[in-house]
């Protein structure tokens, strides 16, 4: 079995979160050096909430500062920071009751990688980062002794809206059926999977087959024609969104091969028109030169038949197959 | 045992808007809630159970969101649930709803959907987080396109249903979309998206909210308020990709609104239904759906929008309220045609009132058209057909 590559791949995207009317001078509160806290009836919430946890109501903005001292009422230890946590040495995560508040934040305290400091009941005072931008991580906080004074110059606008980056990182082997679907790829073949309760066909082959609910492997597999029909087709105007490299209007075409039950979905075209399209017409892959071969891009979820294994689609000339023909291969 | 009847009893929404600043997401969805628990004259103490819905995770980058919405929702000590059907979701978390009132477990279910589009990009979140992304309008194209070729309806039917929705959308105050001028010929001349939908044949993206109270007769009784009966809904699947799938008539659609009429005795929806709020976020898709949910033969439905049937005055309204092409927080879009589905039944629909309208259907679909939600409402528990 061929190992190509192993998936790597970092989903992310920058998130906005609007504040509200509570959250927002909170936030503010912490770039500009204070902690504020929220009135809920005769108690003061910090962090703020909205919304009175224990009568449901709508809490009216009522923001008074709290802290900058406070006591731990639980903590814990992270032995290994990733490049995500507040600090590149072990440190603790802590609930703290800042002086002033009712309830306890849940905060970061930088012992200086010592975890025999930290303890319940022990002392801490937030610092404040010299760099600040209206985020919860804006602050910080160490053992009270160790605290240092700070003169913070405060913003100037509120803070209404913030930008997070949200990523997660997919690394896994291709399965196998999918590494052997892009070694094909590589060799200028389409390899797909025969069901062998129904006998249909499948490209890319799933693994499985869906109807039948049996599993599917490499003894199921078949090599298919790369000459189909255009069963579908649009043209996209590309949304632009962060990551989205396309800019110019390109032809996206579903490709039924023969020999094949299920379209091909998302061969793009670039050299033909939307006008020039049809469905029902004859189309036949021109294979890129072996080296120029990649499936790089294929995942265990995305990718079907890159742009990157051929250099374009070209019609064989052969009449069309009329659309009654392909009624039911419509994707 | 037969199941409980269940009514809506209280509706709640948000203006929808390209991008609501003022709140956090919990407020908007906190906005919506106190509306509708308001409407039922009800109290958050009169609330059993919570269903929540809303469209990926992936659209606002909040995992989980039904915990930390618990204290906007009132939910704290009490039973919450989530469901999770794309796009069709706020149908199919009202449906979820409605099977907890009926199997007798709640008295009084608070059902929400949302969506703050506004903090994601929906297409980013479609296209796996990679380029080359084509969105649902890239997916839908090719279909509607066959849809067309297959029917040989005329190309202004599209722009047609897109300039009826904005239209209606006037009358309804919530709507995000309120384009006064819209014409014929501004549908035709904006920019091609995903050829045949132009700009304007598609579907905005929104921030909002939906919710609605449900009860069971007794509690619908002591309300007081005006009733809209769940008489019948019904929810079907298919693989989004299979060997014979028809894209243009999903079989699992079809399956849907046969369930759905069975349940009520309808034989003939077109006449015995008095109007419809269909899932349409393009414009192709109010005649694919005329005739995907059986209310037109196979090739009629376009005929229906032409002859303008499906107009606020016509004799099969559809999307009075303006529709998904006019406000689209996605999560809660499928919430909103079950209750503006409501609200015609109810009376409460204000200036985009079917006059004496007692029976209607709210709709939804989602993923690539493999989930159906589909219900139907009347102003009395037992319609004469």
């Amino acid at each position: 079995m061929p190992t190509l590559h192993d998936v790597d791949f970092i989903l992310e995207y920058p998130y906005t979160r609007t504040t509200g009317p509570v959250i927002g001078p909170f936030l503010t509160g912490l770039r500009d050096g204070r902690i504020l806290g929220q009135r809920c009836g005769a108690r003061v919430l910090c962090p703020p909430m909205e919304f009175d946890p224990d009568a449901f109501a709508t809490l009216a903005p009522d923001l008074v500062e709290v802290g900058p001292g406070g006591e731990v009422v639980n903590w814990t230890w992270v032995a290994e920071p990733s490049a995500k946590h507040p600090f590149d040495r072990p440190f603790g995560f802590a609930f703290i009751k800042l002086d002033g508040a009712d309830t306890a934040l849940v905060h970061a305290v930088d012992t200086g990688g010592d975890a025999a400091a930290m303890g319940v009941g022990m002392r801490v005072k937030a610092q404040f980062r010299d760099e600040r931008h209206g985020s919860i991580a804006d602050v910080y906080f160490v053992p009270e002794a160790d605290a240092a004074d700070q003169a913070i110059e405060p913003g100037e606008e509120p803070v209404t809206i913030t930008e997070h980056l949200i990523s997660l990182r997919i690394q896994e082997p291709l399965y196998p059926h999918r590494a052997r679907f892009a070694q094909g790829l590589l060799d200028g073949k389409i390899i797909g999977q025969r069901s062998p309760v129904t006998g249909k066909v499948y490209v890319p082959g799933r693994g499985y087959d869906n109807m039948s609910r049996v599993l599917m492997d490499e003894s199921d597999e078949v090599e298919v024609s790369d000459v189909g029909t255009v069963v579908a087709f649009t043209e996209l105007n590309p949304v632009q969104y962060y990551g989205q490299t396309e800019t110019e209007p390109y032809v996206r075409c579903s490709i039924l091969f023969d020999g094949t039950d299920q379209p091909v979905i998302g061969i793009d075209i670039r050299d033909m028109t939307v006008d020039e399209m049809r469905v029902g017409m004859r189309m036949r892959c021109i294979w890129r030169d072996p080296e120029e071969r990649s499936v790089a891009e294929i995942d265990n979820r995305y990718g079907n038949v890159p742009e990157t294994v051929y250099a374009r689609f070209e019609s064989t000339g052969e009449p069309d197959v009329p659309a009654e023909q392909i009624k039911e291969h419509s994707w | 045992m037969a199941p409980r009847p269940c009514a809506v009893l209280g509706i709640g929404q948000t203006k929808y808007k390209r991008r609501r600043d003022d709140v956090t997401l919990d407020g908007l969805v906190r906005e919506a809630t106190l509306g509708a628990v308001e409407d039922a004259g009800a109290s958050f103490d009169d609330i059993d159970a919570i269903v929540i819905g809303k469209a990926p995770d992936a659209l606002e980058g909040v995992m989980m969101p039904l915990l930390s919405l618990c204290d906007a929702l009132g939910a704290i000590g009490k039973p919450i649930h989530r469901v999770h059907t794309a796009g069709s979701v706020g149908a199919s978390t009202a449906i979820s709803a409605v099977n907890l009132v009926e199997s007798g477990m709640y008295d009084t279910v608070l059902t929400v959907a949302y969506e703050k589009q506004s903090e994601g990009n929906a297409t980013w979140a479609l296209s796996g987080g990679k380029s080359g992304g084509q969105g649902a309008g890239g997916t839908f194209a090719p279909w509607i396109r066959n849809y067309i070729a297959r029917s040989e309806a005329p190309e202004h039917i599209g722009w047609m249903v897109a300039v009826k929705d904005r239209l209606n959308a006037l009358k309804n105050p919530y709507a995000h979309l309120h384009l006064p001028d819209i014409s014929i010929e501004k549908v035709r001349e904006s920019p091609m998206l995903w050829d045949p939908l132009h700009f304007l044949e598609s579907c905005p993206s929104s921030d909002g909210a939906a919710a609605m109270v449900l009860g069971n007769d007794d509690i619908a009784r002591k309300s007081g308020r005006p009733p809209a009966w769940v008489i019948s809904h019904a929810k079907r699947t298919e693989f989004g990709q299979f060997p014979g799938r028809d894209t243009v008539r999903p079989q699992a659609g079809v399956e849907c609104s046969e369930a759905l009429y069975r349940k009520a005795g309808i034989t003939n929806p077109r006449e015995q239904i008095d109007c419809a709020e269909l899932y349409v976020p393009f414009s192709w898709y109010e005649p694919m759906w005329l005739e995907g949910h059986l209310i037109a033969e196979e090739g009629e439905g376009w005929k229906m929008t032409d002859a303008g049937d499906t107009e606020l005055g016509g004799s099969f309204p559809v999307n009075m309220s303006g529709g998904v092409l006019s406000s689209n927080p996605i999560g809660a879009s499928g919430m909103i045609r079950c209750l503006e589905a409501a609200n015609q039944v109810r009376g409460t629909a204000g200036e985009y009132q079917v006059p004496g309208a007692k029976i209607s259907i709210g709709h939804a679909y989602g993923g690539a058209a493999q989930y159906y939600a589909m219900w139907m409402v009347s102003s009395e528990l037992n319609p004469e057909l």
